[in-house]
């Protein structure tokens, strides 16, 4: 029983944001049940879910680039902008990075600081950690 | 084939080399390979490099991918900066001229797996790979490569003014080693706080780089880089060198394993007055015992294909210690 319903809440959790993948086998799995409540899927770096995360968490993310950058007003900044073509050396996205803990009270590992070239990266990442640490 | 070209016996390479460059007032000043014990330090400041022909002719230099890697970043400025990042590596390559004259824009590159770029060799085309490692850094304000022979490299710049955003000791408990957190909360005034900051970073992604790693495959956590006073040894120490301390900058592993740990050396310089300058270099071992003999290194400034400045002395300051 206990299983079952880790299960469907943790299937319930994920659908929650605007779902969109092309990832079937991933579903497949849940529904058999197999997963419980550890979503293997979760951990690998190729399943993304790309769902939109919140506007605010994005918004939030463009602050602290442009204050850590330094970005003149013009400059545009889209959730696709790269950091390092915005002139984001290594110190400052580890800056940027420690920004975000920061605001989002998150922890991010250093392996996953490699992942972070975007703000939309940043953002997913910090939405999946602010999830992971309120589950 | 024209009978001039055939009498004159110009190998073709060479002709396509000056021709794309014929604006240029001259070619690459060519110069021997580094010693094992030395480190070349090439380094370019791109608001000195203001001539639009002179920018167009280094793009033509430049590999399809190399361009459109450009082509994506954003700004004039960081365009320019890319740019002559790239031009620097391939033209100071192609000086060493191992193998007869180097086209620069023949020059392959590929990347290891954490991203670091490295040479790529044809040997059926080009004969034996040259023994040349290199690993390049800039900043908005200067750009830099550096050069060993058969030893690993990394270098980090970084501007001597730069403000770091978040606290200082914050960041290092976040990221840096018990060690280095105290070693920096014990600094007093809070301006030598932040040059001990930057300069700790710059050597910390100086080796990082070294290994090949960079800062995710590597958390700087799980290191500690200090200075360590070596031992005086009248016999073998130039007493005369009055501007290097005892100090020797080591690195070491957090859980204690240290012993592969002795076969990297590091350099910290001030380059050309504006930066910091980071360099680390794989030493092959045959420097022997536990003598301190600080690495060489030789810094020239370039405009490619249009000047080169050497000024010993002046242009790059090695800073013994941390």
């Amino acid at each position: 029983m206990a299983a079952v319903s880790a299960t469907s809440v943790c299937f319930r959790a994920l659908l929650k944001p605007a779902f969109k993948t092309n990832e079937t086998s991933y579903l497949n799995v849940a529904s058999l049940g197999m997963a419980r409540n550890r979503f293997p899927a979760l951990r690998t770096s190729r399943f993304r879910v790309s769902c939109a995360a919140k506007l605010e968490t994005v918004n939030k993310v463009c602050e602290i680039v442009r204050k850590q950058l330094a970005l003149p007003p013009e400059t545009d900044l889209t959730p696709e902008s790269k950091f390092s073509s915005l002139g984001a050396d290594s110190l400052d996205t580890v800056e940027i990075v420690m920004g975000l803990e920061e605001e989002f009270g998150i922890s991010v590992e250093e392996e996953s600081s490699q992942n972070i070239t975007t703000v939309q990266e940043a953002a997913d990442l910090i939405e999946k950690l602010v999830q992971k640490k309120e589950a | 084939m024209n009978p001039l070209l055939r009498s004159a016996m110009i190998p073709m390479n060479t002709l396509c080399f000056q021709r794309n460059f014929a604006a240029c007032s001259r070619a690459l000043v060519p110069v021997q390979l580094p010693s094992r014990s030395e480190t070349h330090l090439w380094y370019v400041v791109p608001d000195e490099v203001k001539s639009a022909s002179l920018l167009g002719q280094y793009s033509k230099i430049l590999s399809p991918c190399e361009k459109e890697y450009i082509s994506c970043v954003r700004g004039e400025r960081l365009k320019k900066t890319a740019l002559l990042a790239r031009v620097l590596v391939r033209t100071t390559i192609a000086r060493y001229q191992t193998n007869g004259q180097v086209d620069p824009s023949s020059l392959k590159f590929r990347k290891n797996i954490h991203g670091k770029p490295e040479l790529e060799w044809d040997e059926n085309d080009h004969g034996s790979p040259p023994p040349i490692h290199f690993n390049i850094s800039h900043t908005a304000s200067l750009i830099a490569c550096g050069v060993t022979v058969n030893s690993p490299i990394g270098i980090d710049l970084e501007e001597k003014d730069r403000k770091i955003k978040n606290n200082i000791v914050s960041f290092a408990r976040r990221y840096f080693t018990a060690h280095e957190v105290e070693m920096l909360s014990s600094i007093p005034d809070p301006e030598t706080q932040r040059q001990h900051f930057i300069k700790l970073w710059t050597l910390k992604e100086a080796y990082v780089k070294a290994l090949g790693k960079g800062f995710s495959a590597l958390p700087f956590s799980t290191f500690t880089i200090r200075s360590r006073n070596s031992s005086r040894n009248c016999q073998s120490r130039d007493l005369s060198d009055s501007s290097s301390s005892d100090a020797e900058i080591v690195v070491e592993s957090v859980d204690g394993s240290s012993s592969l740990m002795n076969s990297w050396q590091f350099t910290l310089l001030e380059l050309a007055g504006t930066h910091f300058a980071a360099i680390c270099v794989e030493s092959d071992g045959s420097i022997g015992g536990r003598v301190f003999t600080p690495r060489k290194v030789t810094a020239r400034k370039t405009i490619p294909f249009v000047e080169d400045e050497f000024h010993p002395g002046t242009d790059a300051v090695v800073l013994g210690g941390l």
